[in-house]
């Protein structure tokens, strides 16, 4: 029995649906970056008169998501009124589920130090989303300013929220789930699961119990708008609990808000505990009806999902777990990969050239693996003639920067760069050290003079050598050969 | 040719032979309500203007041999909480004040593009709720048999239209009896269709699993041929079937009514309703016993006792969520304050009328934590109840009769202050909603006092040709429903 005070976190996850149109008209969902209110329809607006029609695409998009969670599909659901005011709720209800939501149950397997941990999924359910407020004080919040303005662009896109058991044991668990749902959304293709701009929201429950037998009310904290904020914030709260629970204090059931600035969660305790959502069978939408060969047929048509992508690419291309995880991390960057070996590349070579130069490109916004700015046969040529030594990993790095520049390939690149066919070595590397021994008689002479005592004139031949060869010699060989050759 | 009185089909095809202009038939239809509005208040938007316009419009394709349209120039009267593009659509409420719509309801797209020419927005009770057409932002209607009484409700300015021959056609909204009590109180017909025939799309909101556009008219063929022409299969409303509808113009077509069994539920025939009401029941069974049906007995123990209370459960419950959109954010009447529940509570308090307040209250008291099950849940099940006992009545009868209301229509001020009486206005129509059954209230003749009967037969889902068919019976022993007052108003 460990001493240490426990943590249990559950995670709601909302995650907008990327379909072209929105949950119940024919708005398009693209709102990021639309001019405010251009998306917007009577029926998306809640004008007076109109009614919802479910997009089909939604259901569609859910199910993957549930299949792919392993989650049992509800015979038939249906849909519910949550009421509650608000400026950016057009009707002033959210069409939501309750009773019967779409899918229950499943898990999704995380990584933990001791091994694998299943998450347990509670339930799966549909809901629209409301639209933006946009306030008019300086720091963008309601208190304090003249007027708000709403943006009904996102009203009505699609949600799904997924809501987890509390299975998860610390901020890095929570932290782990959501990067391996957001992998799975994306994988999916249901979702870009962005949590900057809001397509991926997490709501976190946390509460903390003592092996005393002492434990704290569940909190629930919103407002996390990065994997970095949920983390923080969920460390912050474990702090704030342990100290008032320590002090002999109750921990308030209550709904905080994670202010990323001042590092700290805030109560928003009043109005949100005092709704009453008076949810009821939406009346404009019949019953859902599942049809068993739909399920089916999605079911066959679900992609890879990362997990088994990462098992198999362990066991086809003998990498390790590290390798694996990092190379799946993204669906295009693993299907990249893995055109790069299909195409004649060495996978452990591959593996390591994507672990460094390609993730630090996809870092530093310079590349995109979806669209490739050089295609799977160019890399695959060039590691192959790293493979066979005709060129250094220095002069590899060139060439592939060359080969971004102008879009060719490997061979292309190093013809454009002077870089011959085949590397400098052997004879061919002994008639340009030749050369350059000759030009450098007088260096050559303080040398054999012992006045090169800590080697550095050695180490000038040395670079003038290298320069020559532009890399593409076998710097050990150049060394052995400077050596041999100067006494 | 005289306009006045002319039927919705007759108008149409005189029309389209060139036997008068449409905008002849405009000029009387605001001849008729120059002559009446003032005691009737049966309108609250006249579009004289655009009226005439499309009137010139369907002349000028007379003229080039292009008029086309079983509702050719044919004017109609919409209840003002059916939205049409452009053009107030209040629903009797000061909360919709200055607000146009930026479309049409689907009704009123397949009224255009069947030919007909949208001449009034009508009264009503605000948002559809009441059985008097009091409950109104802009004042009662009066009723054209006898102005010091109501017209019915909600859909009270419809059916006064057509009652005073305004228009030969109308349609009004039905959520508890809204359109087949004040058919029966003016003198026409009314038809609500079967829950899911017409497409809700467009009409704003009251109950929404209970409402249901209809059509009134003077006579049968003319509501046969309203009904065909908004019926049609709408995909913006997911409660609205697909499918293809049957004839309903040719379904009265055959006169004998052999075969067809007729129940009556004799518990609502009791001292609770009128007597000269229980009459005309009576009297129109042996009118359809006389064209070949047979009348048998049914009962319908829970539909007349649990009826009204489930309905004042459900149709508020539904109605506070739909109204709770009416905040002064979007669209019409906005009451400024210091923040935004102050915003709220002005707007809607100065927005909405006494009997709306008193639904939502009530509405948002049952759905509430704690008196859900009791109240919401109990009635949902009373419901099921109620079309189980319908289903079963319908095993036994193919239609069933009965009273559209258990009083005539009664006077202005006498019931406005006393609600649950007036609910028992509808007693005999909401659980046609509750079941979401097509009824149809007919008139069958004149009070001792002068005052119309209506009588109220209902069918299973989806048989409105069997109502069409009753109806027709009916009206063939009974002649067409007459102009209120006579035809030289």
């Amino acid at each position: 029995m460990t001493k240490e005070a426990r943590t249990i976190i559950g995670l709601e996850v909302h995650v907008q649906l990327s379909t072209q149109s929105k949950m119940f008209c024919s708005c398009s969902t693209d709102y990021i970056g639309a001019v405010p209110n251009t998306n917007i329809c009577p029926v998306c607006l809640g004008l007076p008169g109109t009614l919802p029609v479910l997009n089909g695409k939604v259901i569609e998009f859910a199910f993957r998501a549930a299949l792919a969670l392993g989650s049992r599909i509800a015979d038939r659901t249906w849909f519910h009124r949550k009421n509650y005011f608000y400026p950016d709720l057009p009707k002033a209800y959210q069409i939501s589920q309750y009773d019967i939501p779409l899918a229950s149950g499943g898990t999704l397997v995380i990584e933990t130090e001791k091994g694998k941990k299943k998450i347990g999924i509670t339930r799966l359910h549909l809901e629209e989303d409301a639209g933006k407020l946009v306030h008019e004080a300086k720091d963008g919040r309601l208190s304090g300013s003249a007027g708000s303005l709403v943006d009904y662009n996102r009203a009505g896109v699609p949600l799904v929220e997924i809501v987890s058991e509390p299975d998860l044991a610390s901020p890095e668990e929570a932290r782990d789930y959501v990067v391996l749902l957001r992998q799975l959304v994306r994988y999916l293709g249901i979702s870009d699961g962005d949590m900057e701009s809001g397509s991926l929201r997490v709501d976190a429950n946390i509460s903390r119990t003592f092996p005393d037998g002492r434990f704290g009310s569940k909190v629930e904290v919103k407002n996390m708008n990065s994997l970095a904020a949920l983390e923080k914030a969920l460390a912050y709260e474990e702090r704030r609990q342990d100290k008032i629970l320590k002090n002999g204090g109750a921990i308030a059931q209550e709904t905080r808000h994670w202010d990323d600035g001042a590092g700290q969660t805030v109560s928003s305790r009043g109005k949100e505990e005092a709704h009453d959502y008076r949810y009821f069978p939406e009346p404009d939408l019949p019953p859902v009806v599942i049809n068993e060969s739909a399920i089916a047929n999605i079911r066959e048509n679900l992609p890879e999902l990362p997990w088994e992508k990462e098992e198999r690419f362990r066991e086809e291309y003998f990498l390790d777990r590290e390798e694996a995880t990092l190379l799946v991390s993204g669906k295009n960057l693993a299907e990249y990969f893995e055109e790069t070996v299909k195409a004649g590349a060495d996978a452990k070579l591959a593996a390591n050239w994507f672990r460094t130069e390609i993730l630090r490109l996809i870092n530093e916004g310079k590349f995109d693996p979806g669209t490739p700015p050089a295609s799977a046969g160019n890399l695959a040529e060039l590691l192959e003639t790293v493979k066979e030594g005709r060129l250094s990993n220095t002069a590899a790095k060139d060439v592939w920067g060359k080969m971004l520049q102008d879009g060719c390939g490997a061979r292309e690149a190093m013809k454009t760069l002077g870089l011959s066919e085949g590397s400098a070595s052997g004879e061919k590397l002994r008639a340009i050290i030749e050369e350059i021994l000759e030009n450098q008689q007088e260096v050559v002479k303080e040398i054999h003079s012992g006045k090169d005592l800590k080697g550095k004139k050695l180490k000038f031949l040395f670079g003038l050598v290298m320069r020559e060869t532009r890399g593409q010699a076998d710097p050990a060989e150049v060394k052995e050969t400077i050596e041999k050759m100067v006494r | 040719m005289t306009l006045d009185g002319l039927g919705a089909a007759e108008t149409a095809s005189a029309i389209r032979n060139g036997d008068v202009t449409a905008s002849a038939v405009i000029d009387n239809v605001f001849k008729r309500v120059n002559a009446w509005e003032s005691q009737l208040n049966a309108l609250i938007t006249p579009l004289e203007e655009r009226a005439r316009q499309d009137a010139e419009r369907l002349d000028r394709q007379v003229k080039d041999g292009k008029a086309a349209g079983p509702l050719y120039g044919v004017p109609v009267i919409v209840k003002d909480n059916m939205c049409t593009e452009g053009i107030p659509t209040t629903c009797g409420s000061n909360i919709l004040e200055g607000w146009r719509p930026p479309y049409d309801a689907w009704v009123i797209r397949k009224l255009r593009e069947a030919g007909a020419v949208i001449v009034a927005k009508s009264n009503m009770d605000e948002f559809a709720m009441g059985s008097s057409t009091e409950h109104s932002a802009h004042g009662p209607t009066s009723n054209p048999w006898d102005t010091e009484r109501v017209p019915g409700g909600s859909s009270g300015g419809s059916a006064a239209s057509v009652s005073a021959g305004y228009v030969p056609v109308a349609l009004g909204s039905d959520t508890g009896g809204s359109i087949r009590q004040p058919a029966s109180f003016c003198g026409v017909y009314g038809l609500k269709p079967t829950y899911g025939l017409v497409s809700r799309f467009g009409l704003v909101a009251f109950a929404s699993s209970l409402d249901q556009i209809g059509p009134f008219a003077r006579n049968m063929e003319d509501l046969a041929l309203m009904l065909s022409v908004i019926s049609p299969h709408d995909p913006q409303d997911a409660t609205c079937v697909e499918g293809k509808r049957p004839d309903y113009v040719r379904s009265g077509d055959n006169a004998s009514l052999s075969g067809l069994r007729v129940g009556i539920v004799r518990e609502f025939l009791t001292d609770a309703v009128d007597p000269e009401l229980v009459v005309a029941v009576r009297d129109t069974a042996a009118i359809l016993e006389d064209a070949g049906a047979s009348i048998v007995d049914v009962q319908l123990p829970n539909a007349g006792k649990a009826g009204l209370p489930c309905y004042y459960i459900i149709a508020p419950a539904e109605a506070s969520s739909n109204l709770a959109r009416y905040d002064g954010i979007r669209y019409g009447r906005r009451e400024d304050a210091g923040d935004l529940i102050g915003q709220y509570l002005k707007t809607r308090g100065a927005g909405f009328g006494n009997e709306v307040k008193r639904r939502i209250l009530t509405g948002t008291y049952v759905l509430s934590s704690g008196y859900y099950d009791a109240y919401y849940l109990r009635a949902l099940k009373v419901r099921r109840l109620i079309c189980r006992e319908f289903d079963q009545a319908f095993g036994e009868a193919d239609v069933i009769l009965m009273p559209t209301t258990p009083s005539l229509p009664f006077r202005k001020g006498e019931l406005v202050d006393d609600p649950v009486q007036m609910y028992m206005s509808d007693v005999f129509t909401l659980p046609i909603n509750l079941a979401g059954l097509p009824g149809l209230s007919m008139y069958t003749g004149s009070s001792r006092s002068g005052l119309p009967l209506g009588v109220q037969i209902v069918a299973p889902r989806w048989e409105e040709c069997r109502l069409l068919q009753c109806g027709r019976a009916v009206e063939n022993a009974l002649g067409p429903a007459p102009l209120a007052g006579g035809s030289d108003r």
